[in-house]
C-alpha cells in the first residue's frame, strides 16, 4: 500500500472511530459536565454581576400615583429600584434582604411636593443594610424629590478622573476564567477521562487488537475533544457578547487553545491508570491551567506573572480580539507561542507513542497477511 | 450487633475510604481551603464613604454637613495630596473647595466644586459620591426638603455590626462539607459493590442490617467530624454549640441517608460523581440565600438543607436559641430521618 493509501486508510480509520465517540461520548458524566458547567456558570455570574452584586443599594417603590419620582430614580445609576405592586408586597422583599430601602409613594405625591407641601412617606428600612448604602439612597432620594419640587442645584460640581487605569466589570474579568474552563474541561478532560476508562474497562486492549492503531485512536478522542473544545469557547463567547470584530482571528485562537488543551488531555490519559488518580491529579494541577485567569481578576497582579503559565497563551489572544478589538498584528507574537507549545505537545505524544511501540498492529492488515 | 463488630466494619470502611486517593485528597483540602478562606476574608465590614477634602479654610459648617450625611472627611494639605491620594487608592473620592465658597453659595454665585475620583472607580460610585456632594450643597443653601418619613426598621439593625462576609460564608463551608461526604460514602459503597466485596461480607454471619448500620456510623461520623472542626477552628461554635451540633449531627444523618440513596442507582464511580454533583448543586442551593438576600423563594423550604443552612447561619449569626430554631430541628431531624430510612431501604433492596 502507498503513503497516500495508507493515510485515506488511516483518515477513514479515525472517522469511524470518531463517529463511535460521538455516539457514545454524550453517555460520559464529563461530556456532560464540560457542556453543562460553562453554561451554568455564565448564568450565574451575569445574573450575580450583572444584577446582584453591583454595588448598588436597591431601592423598592410602591407608586400609589403615577410620581415621576420613579423613572427619575430608574434613570440614576448610583441606585438599583424595584417596583411593587402594593405595601404588604414591598415590606415582605425588604424584610427578605430583596432591597435596602423600600417607599410607599401617596396618591398626588409630585404635585405636594411641587406645591411646598410637607409629604408623609412610608419608609422600610432592611436592618442588615450597609450604612453607606443608607446614605446613598437617602441622599439620591433627597435630590430626586427636590428635581421633582423644582429646586436648582446651587452649585455645579465638576468631576474629574484621575489615573489610566479603567473600570472593569466583574463579568469582564470573569471571561477568560470562563473561556478557559470551556476550553479545558471540553479539550483535556473528555479525552483524558475517556482513554482511563477504556484502560479500567479493558476495552483500550480491545481497541487496539483491531487495525486502528494507539496513534489513531489518541486522534479520534482528541478530534471530540478539540470540537467540543472549540463548540463550548465560541458558545461561551457568544453567550457573554464577546465574540469581537475578528471572528476568524478568534475562531483561529480558540482553535489553537483547543489543541493544547487537546494534547494535554492525551498526555493524562496515556500516563493515568485510573479514574481516582486522574481526578486527584486534576485536582493538584488545576491551579496551574487556571492561575493567568487570576491575573485577569486582579489587574493588580503583575501581568508577566501570567505568561509564566502556558494556558496564558490559550487565553490572551482570545481576551485581547474579544475585549480589546485586537488583530492579526496585536495577538501574533502570542498566538506563534501558542502554536510552538501545541507543536511541542504533539511531539511529545508522538514521542511517547513511538517509545512504547504502542501503535503496532496487533491484527494483521488487509493486504498485508502473507 | 456487638460492639467490636461495629468498630471493624467502621475501620474497614475508613480505610477504604482514605485509600481512594482522590476523595481522601479532597476531604483534607477542602477542609483546609475552606478553613484558609475564611481566615483570609475580613473579620469586619467596612459600611463607611470617606471622602478626602482640600480647602484653604474649611468652612465648618461644610465639614459637619458632610458627617451628617454619613461621610468621613479626611483633610488634605494640598490639591496636590489630595490627588496623589485619589490615584494611590487611599481614598476614593476627593474635593477641593475654593476660598469664598460658603459666601458665594449665600449669595447665590457659588464657583463650581471639584470631585476628583480614581478612574476605575465603579460608575455607580461616581455618581453617588457626585450626589451625596449635590445633596449636600442643596442642604447647605437653605433649600427645605417637605418630606416627612415614617421609618420601619425590618430585622434587627445591624448598622455599625454588621456580619463580616466570612461569618456569611461560615454555613455554606459546613454545608458544602457534608454535602461533599455524599459523594465520598456513596463511592465507598459503589467501590465495595464493583470488587464484589460487599456481597462475600453478606455471605458471612454479618446481618445487612448491621452493615449498613456500620456504613451509616462511617457516614455520619466523617461528615460530622469534618463539619465540627472547621466550626471549632474558625469559632463557630462560639455561640450555643449545643444547638450548633446537634445541627450539624443531622445533617450528617441527612447526607448519609443521600448517600445511601445515591449508592442505590450509580453503577461506579463516574456516576456517583454524577449523581453526587446533582444532589450537591441542588441541595446548596438555600446556601446562597445567605450571600444573596432576597432570591429566597419559598420553595426552597421543601430542600431539607434549608433547615440546616437556616439554622447554623441564624444561630452563629443572628443570635438565635433553642426557642427560635424548634421549628427548624424539628423540620430537619424529620427530613434526616426520612431520607436516611429511604436510603437504607433503597440500598438492602438493591443487595438482597
Amino acid at each position: 500500500m502507498n503513503p497516500l493509501q495508507n493515510t485515506t486508510q488511516s483518515v477513514r480509520r479515525i472517522a469511524v472511530f470518531l463517529g463511535k465517540e460521538f455516539l457514545h461520548g454524550p453517555r460520559n458524566f464529563l461530556f456532560i459536565m464540560a457542556i453543562v458547567v460553562p453554561l451554568v456558570l455564565t448564568f450565574v455570574i451575569q445574573l450575580l454581576f450583572g444584577s446582584l452584586f453591583t454595588g448598588q443599594p436597591r431601592l423598592g417603590i410602591v407608586d400609589e400615583g403615577d410620581s415621576r419620582l420613579v423613572t427619575a430614580a430608574e434613570a440614576e445609576n448610583a441606585i438599583r429600584v424595584n417596583r411593587y405592586p402594593a405595601a404588604a408586597e414591598l415590606r415582605q422583599a425588604v424584610a427578605g434582604g430583596a432591597v435596602d430601602l423600600g417607599l410607599v409613594l401617596p396618591p398626588g405625591f409630585d404635585d405636594r411636593v411641587e406645591t411646598g407641601e410637607t409629604v408623609a412617606v412610608n419608609a422600610y428600612l432592611w436592618g442588615q443594610s450597609l450604612l453607606k448604602n443608607r446614605v446613598i439612597l437617602a441622599t439620591t432620594l433627597a435630590v430626586l424629590i427636590r428635581e421633582t419640587a423644582g429646586q436648582e442645584a446651587p452649585v455645579e460640581i465638576v468631576t474629574t478622573p484621575l489615573g489610566d487605569l479603567q473600570s472593569m466589570p466583574w463579568e469582564e474579568r470573569l471571561l477568560p476564567f470562563l473561556v478557559l474552563m470551556a476550553v479545558i474541561l471540553g479539550g483535556s478532560m473528555v479525552p483524558a477521562t475517556s482513554l482511563v476508562e477504556e484502560k479500567q474497562r479493558r476495552t483500550l486492549s480491545a481497541v487496539t487488537v483491531t487495525p486502528l492503531s494507539i496513534g489513531e485512536l489518541y486522534a479520534a478522542k482528541g478530534l471530540l475533544g478539540f470540537l467540543l473544545s472549540l463548540l463550548m469557547g465560541t458558545v461561551i463567547l457568544v453567550l457573554n457578547n464577546a465574540f469581537g470584530i475578528h471572528p476568524g482571528l478568534l475562531l483561529l485562537s480558540l482553535a489553537l487553545g483547543a489543541v493544547m488543551a487537546v494534547t494535554f488531555g492525551v498526555l493524562l490519559g496515556h500516563f493515568i491508570k485510573d479514574i481516582n488518580t486522574l481526578f486527584a491529579t486534576i485536582k493538584g494541577i488545576g491551579i496551574l491551567l487556571y492561575a493567568p485567569a487570576l491575573v485577569y481578576l486582579f489587574p493588580e497582579i503583575p501581568a508577566w506573572i501570567g505568561r509564566l503559565f502556558p494556558t496564558y497563551y490559550m487565553v490572551q489572544p482570545v481576551v485581547e480580539i474579544s475585549q480589546q478589538g485586537a488583530g492579526w498584528a496585536e495577538i501574533a507574537p502570542e498566538l506563534a507561542i501558542l502554536a510552538l507549545l501545541d507543536l511541542l505537545l504533539v511531539a511529545i505524544i508522538a514521542f511517547f507513542i513511538y517509545a512504547q511501540r504502542s501503535d503496532r498492529r496487533l491484527l494483521p492488515r488487509p493486504g498485508k497477511s502473507g | 450487633m456487638a460492639a467490636h463488630t461495629l468498630r471493624t466494619l467502621v475501620a474497614k470502611d475508613l480505610t477504604l475510604y482514605f485509600r481512594n486517593r482522590f476523595f481522601a485528597f479532597i476531604t483534607v483540602l477542602a477542609l483546609v481551603f475552606y478553613a484558609l478562606i475564611y481566615f483570609l476574608l475580613p473579620a469586619t465590614v467596612d459600611e463607611t464613604l470617606e471622602m478626602a477634602l482640600f480647602a484653604p479654610s474649611v468652612p465648618p459648617a461644610f465639614a459637619e454637613q458632610l458627617t451628617q450625611e454619613g461621610v468621613i472627611l479626611r483633610q488634605m494639605e494640598s490639591e496636590t495630596a489630595l490627588r496623589q491620594a485619589v490615584v494611590d487608592g487611599d481614598v476614593p473620592v476627593g474635593i477641593t473647595i475654593p476660598a469664598g465658597w460658603l459666601e458665594g453659595i449665600a449669595a447665590g454665585e457659588a464657583e463650581p466644586l471639584h470631585l476628583f475620583f480614581r478612574a476605575d472607580l465603579p460608575a455607580e460610585f461616581q455618581d453617588a459620591y457626585r450626589i451625596i456632594l449635590q445633596e449636600m450643597t442643596y442642604a447647605m443653601s437653605g433649600q427645605p426638603l417637605n418630606i416627612r418619613f415614617t421609618e420601619e426598621t425590618l430585622g434587627p439593625d445591624l448598622v455599625g455590626e454588621q456580619i463580616p462576609m466570612r461569618e456569611q460564608l461560615l454555613p455554606l463551608f459546613a454545608v458544602f462539607i457534608l454535602l461533599m461526604e455524599t459523594m465520598g460514602l456513596a463511592s465507598l459503597i459503589s467501590a465495595e459493590v464493583e470488587a464484589h466485596t460487599l456481597q462475600a461480607l453478606l455471605v458471612t454471619p454479618l446481618q445487612t442490617g448491621s452493615l449498613f448500620l456500620g456504613k451509616a456510623v462511617t457516614g455520619v461520623g466523617l461528615a460530622f467530624a469534618q463539619a465540627f472542626l472547621l466550626m471549632a477552628v474558625t469559632g463557630g461554635l462560639s455561640r450555643e454549640p449545643l444547638l450548633i451540633t446537634l445541627t450539624l449531627l443531622l445533617g450528617a444523618l441527612l447526607a448519609t441517608g443521600i448517600a445511601f440513596l445515591i449508592a442505590s442507582v450509580a453503577r461506579d464511580m463516574m456516576s456517583v460523581m454524577a449523581w453526587g454533583m446533582l444532589a450537591i448543586l441542588v441541595l446548596a442551593l438555600p446556601a446562597f440565600t445567605v450571600l444573596i438576600p432576597g432570591i429566597a423563594s419559598q420553595w426552597l423550604q421543601i430542600l431539607p438543607s434549608h433547615y440546616l443552612v437556616d439554622t447554623v447561619y441564624r444561630v452563629a449569626n443572628l443570635e438565635a436559641g433553642w426557642a427560635d430554631m424548634t421549628g427548624n430541628l424539628l423540620a430537619l431531624a424529620a427530613f434526616s430521618l426520612a431520607f436516611f430510612a429511604l436510603g437504607a431501604l433503597a440500598l438492602r433492596r438493591k443487595f438482597q
